[in-house]
């Protein structure tokens, strides 16, 4: 699998950034997250198929769909993967480079969820102390 | 306030949602932009709308063209959102009807503040509306009895007789002129005058129906037009007319004060292209002739008789008079 790039020691998402879009609400932060962990993985099978057929306009609309979801969550490496498959999408002819950009999503995607997931475990154990 | 949000991503529309039920909106959420067409074509649709560019259906852009074409009034103010960023897209967005845009991931306090913007423009809209609404009023009322005006009585008047005249139907027009008016002013002034014209207009408007029409014709003058009435109907509607006016007294400031009022009256069908004022004029002979019956009288124009003849002959001048 290839790296989007060499920052993976640094947050995949910018939490100071959500939690002032939510009005620093971290139970309702964690409902957003609950979505994005259930809504992202099928939009990533949709791409993979995309790009498999190099079906373009679909690749397009798909990279954009998870483009839009990284930025709300300001996974500012992930949505930038997305946006330069979304803009080969867009521009149709340029394939090559079309699966290492996936897999950089595929990274990315990964390693946010897995973050996300921490974060989460992290805020229900606090709950859990706090109740 | 009434805000639609479309966005077919459930995160993103959800924490718009939240956001904007924080900030005191009433918030529709929907996932494409025919529900979001919808929605806002609706007469009683929200008319602050925040919509995601691309979305299933019908796109922002196309949202915006829709309720432009099909909803002129109200306004709406129609926010894109969008991750687009090229002067291009800005151009496309505003130039479908936008009134302004945003960039995801949007900033709450720059959505809020943009929104602001937008229920300050849509106030602004309401207040010109409701002037404008005010100068048609004064446009086409008489600011005395806030019926129509002259102008505006003899316009529907005509428009009332062509429209008669083509669907072989019958207008009643009546000119009802209060009886010697000058001695109420005379005797007890002209603030009083003014409140017994104001009574009578009232007591008129109350005496026919939704759509009939009434106007001040001139100082203590009104003409009211029967639409679709028979003409079998004319004198005993002139007579009820008549009687609101003349059984109860008008209560003002200085007490009651007794009026009666004097009655015209013209059924007409098929008026061609006969002016206005030259029908008018049979009109006003009618009412002459009921001033000079002693007042306190409905008199029928065009050769008809008055209220007093028998039933048969009011019948045969209904059946027979009128063109």
């Amino acid at each position: 699998m290839i790296q989007a790039d060499n920052h993976s020691a640094e947050p995949t998402f910018n939490l100071p950034e959500m939690l002032a879009r939510v009005d620093n609400d971290r139970e309702f932060l964690c409902e957003l997250l609950e979505i994005f962990k259930k809504e992202a993985p099928p939009l990533l099978l949709s791409l993979q198929e995309a790009v498999s057929s190099e079906n373009m306009k679909l690749v397009e609309a798909e990279a954009h769909n998870l483009k839009g979801m990284f930025a709300t969550l300001s996974a500012t490496r992930a949505a930038s993967a997305a946006s330069q498959l979304e803009q080969m999408g867009r521009g149709g002819v340029d394939r090559s480079g079309l699966r290492e950009r996936l897999a950089a999503i595929e990274y990315e995607l990964a390693a946010l969820l897995t973050e996300l997931n921490n974060y989460i475990a992290e805020e229900t154990h606090e709950d859990s102390h706090r109740g | 306030m009434k805000i639609l949000i479309a966005d077919d991503e459930v995160m993103s529309r959800y924490l718009l949602e939240k956001t904007l039920e924080r900030a005191g909106y009433q918030v529709v959420a929907v996932e494409n932009g025919s529900l979001a067409a919808e929605h806002l074509c609706k007469p009683d649709g929200p008319r602050l709308a925040l919509l995601d560019w691309i979305m299933p259906e019908l796109d922002g852009p196309s949202v915006c063209r829709q309720v432009r074409t099909e909803r002129a009034q109200p306004y709406v103010y129609m926010v894109l959102l969008t991750s687009k960023e090229s002067k291009q897209d800005t151009v496309t967005g505003l130039e479908s009807g936008a009134d302004d845009y945003l960039v995801k991931p949007w900033d709450p306090e720059e959505l809020k503040a943009r929104l602001r913007t937008g229920q300050r423009i849509l106030q602004l809209e309401d207040k010109l509306v409701e002037a404008r609404e005010n100068m048609r009023f004064k446009a086409t009322h008489d600011p005395l009895t806030s019926l129509f005006n002259r102008g505006v009585i003899m316009d529907l008047l005509s428009r009332e007789l062509a429209r008669t005249s083509r669907e072989q139907g019958c207008t009643t027009i009546l000119l009802a002129d209060l009886d010697h008016f000058k001695q109420v002013n005379d005797t007890h002034g002209h603030v009083v005058g003014d409140e017994v014209l104001r009574e009578v207009a009232k007591r008129l408007l109350g005496s026919v129906r939704s759509y009939d029409f009434v106007g001040r014709y001139g100082g203590e003058e009104f003409l009211v037009v029967l639409n679709n009435s028979k003409a079998i109907h004319a004198l005993p509607r002139a007579e009820e007319i008549r009687n609101a006016i003349a059984n109860f007294p008008v209560q003002t400031t200085r007490g009651a004060i007794q009026v009666t009022m004097s009655l015209g009256v013209l059924p007409t069908r098929n008026s061609g292209s006969r002016p206005v004022e030259e029908i008018l004029q049979q009109v006003d002979t009618a009412l002459y002739e009921a001033k000079a019956a002693g007042r306190n009288c409905s008199k029928l124009g065009g050769g008809g008789v008055d209220l007093r003849g028998s039933t048969s002959e009011i019948h045969t001048a209904v059946d027979g008079c009128w063109e």
